[in-house]
């Protein structure tokens, strides 16, 4: 299946050639029908600079941007009109009403049988006691919506998301969460995900690429770049006396420490985790209560930006 | 009263003003603007009385005349500074509209508003003064279109200007009229000005259009080469603010000015 979007080493550098600073350096990547893909990184380390580039907003230094298989430079407006784009950052007209605003939008997009989807998104946004409201007298989380609602007004084939849920109260980001994965299931929109929440990365992407200084450090789904990462740690709590268990993890060489008389946490890899447990049982140690923690994205992304990642 | 706090507000002015050069327009331009404006027409009065010059008529045709360049120049940058206000700019262009699009589309509104600005002064200068748009004769249409262009004109330089330096230079979509206007003979003919100030009117469409409206008015008719000669600058000016006006588009687009400012 064509991607539908293809960069090819995407760079950009702002200032002279000089003084300037290299904010996007050789990224390239695919995204495919369907597909959420979420896009990490510290602050200043390129997202958003990728992100505007993608829209045109931004004219990179040098590589290429095709959407559909059709490049971007020569098919601005055709491909334009078949994505769209959502931020907390940009906003609407605030001294309009949320369905004018999305009427506009939806001339912009040359939408056809506008008020009938003007009205399916206020529905599926659960926006639609605010249709005749002005935009700014909205909350937070109504107005997410209501931009959400504008970038779907064009039926997209591919939303790009930059940091959607940046300043929304945790339920109401949970909700935003909800209506994005319900978006990927009904209508089947591509989505390119920003966010420093890594907690929602990990629940609605698909696939996850982490940027640093402006290169592409690490991509895969979320379960696998936390498993490159290694160890998780079981925290076990035991009846009797400690020094069986000692000699049995120094034994292995299992990583370990003892927090207090009973209890011991081991770091391990994930998959070693059956054997550390059946083994303490073998050797007649009696769990009382096995705690596990695995690792998650924001322990990879710490370990980036820490440099101790190895891809 | 704490002067240790009334010390730092006066600090936390005197940096803002140190670091905003359009601040140093309020103290120098509006005082000497108005000087200008008033010392040069105090003159004038006192010549046009010893002519029986209908005085009302002629500064009454000038205000009118001015709104078309006063509201075109306005109109269009204002558009902008409200999608800036708005934060509307990057929803706005990362849709397919184009940057001609969106020009055709705010002249369209500008257009609009300023048949009803237009409208609704004469119906009070007829209601008061008796100045309908019969006064003027045809020469009010070369005269509206010709200040409306170069009103554009100068609003797409300072649309360039917001977007290459952002909301520091919104002063200028207000202060602009006020630069032109003192060289543009409004309310004062072109002898009245300095020698110097003289050459900087020539090079300005709208001296010619304002002579040529008193001329007209007081039924001396109309300088058809000097009309020509504004419409030849205007149209000149107009494409070169154009050219200007993309070009810097372009730049923001590449020195990410759009994404910085908006």
């Amino acid at each position: 299946m064509e991607p539908i979007l293809t960069v090819s080493h995407l760079s950009k550098r702002f200032g002279s050639p000089t003084h300037g600073f290299v904010a996007v350096d050789d990224v390239s990547f695919t995204l495919r029908e369907g597909e959420i893909l979420g896009l990490l990184g510290p602050n200043g380390a390129g997202k958003t600079t990728t992100i505007t580039m993608l829209l045109g907003l931004i004219l990179p230094t040098a590589g290429d941007i095709s959407y559909f298989g059709k490049p971007f430079g020569s098919h601005r407006q055709a491909s334009l009109a078949r994505i769209n784009f959502a931020s907390s950052y940009a906003q609407v007209q605030s001294k309009v009403t949320v369905r004018q605003n999305l009427l506009i939008y939806a001339g912009l997009y040359a939408v056809r049988d506008t008020s009938r989807r003007i009205a399916e998104l206020l529905r599926l946004l659960e926006v639609e006691d605010t249709a005749d409201q002005l935009f700014w007298k909205l909350s937070s989380g109504q107005k997410t919506r209501v931009i959400l609602a504008k970038a779907l007004i064009n039926r997209p084939r591919l939303i790009l998301l930059d940091e959607p849920t940046s300043s929304l109260d945790p339920d109401i980001a949970a909700k935003v969460i909800d209506i994005i994965k319900t978006l990927q299931k009904k209508e089947g929109v591509a989505i390119l995900y920003t966010s420093h929440n890594m907690r929602e990365v990990e629940e609605v992407c698909d696939r996850v690429m982490i940027m640093s200084h402006g290169k592409i450090v690490a991509e895969d789904t979320p379960l696998e770049l936390t498993k490159k990462i290694g160890n998780a740690r079981v925290t076990v709590t035991f009846d009797g006396p400690s020094e069986k268990v000692f000699s049995y993890l120094n034994a292995k060489q299992y990583r370990h420490r003892f927090p207090r008389g009973q209890v011991v946490a081991v770091d391990l890899p994930g998959k070693a985790i059956p054997k550390l447990l059946f083994g303490l049982a073998n050797e007649g140690v009696w769990l009382t209560d096995i705690d596990i923690e695995k690792p998650g994205l924001e322990e990879v992304f710490l370990s980036i930006t820490k440099g101790s990642y190895e891809r | 009263m704490n002067w240790h706090r009334v010390g730092a507000m006066v600090l936390k002015n005197q940096y803002a003003f140190r670091r905003d050069v359009f601040r140093i327009f309020d103290i120098f331009w509006w005082p000497a603007f108005q000087l200008f404006i008033w010392g040069l027409f105090s003159t004038y009065l006192a010549s046009a009385s010893a002519n029986r010059v209908n005085l009302v008529t002629v500064l009454l045709g000038g205000i009118i005349i001015w709104t078309f360049f006063d509201r075109a120049s306005k109109d269009i940058s204002l558009a902008l500074i409200d999608e800036l206000w708005n934060k509307n700019f990057i929803n706005l262009f990362s849709s397919p509209l184009t940057v001609s699009e969106y020009l055709m589309g705010v002249v369209l509104i500008s257009l609009l508003k300023l048949f009803i600005s237009a409208a609704f002064m004469f119906l009070i200068a007829g209601a008061f003064y008796s100045v309908h748009i019969t006064t003027f004769g045809w020469y009010f249409v070369p005269a509206a279109v010709g200040l409306t262009l170069m009103g554009w004109t100068m609003s797409l330089i300072v649309q360039a200007c917001i977007m290459r330096w952002g909301h520091t230079v919104e002063v200028f979509i207000w202060a602009i009229a006020t630069l032109v206007q003192p060289f543009s003979c409004v309310f004062y003919p072109l002898r009245a000005l300095p020698e110097w100030a003289q050459t900087l009117a020539r090079a300005l469409p709208t001296t010619y259009l304002f002579e040529n409206m008193r001329s007209n008015m007081m039924g001396q008719g109309i300088i058809l080469s000097q009309l020509g000669l504004s419409f030849g600058l205007n149209i000149l000016y107009f494409l070169v603010a154009l050219w200007f006006f993309y070009r810097t588009f372009a730049y923001a687009k590449a020195q990410g000015l759009i994404i910085k400012n908006y």
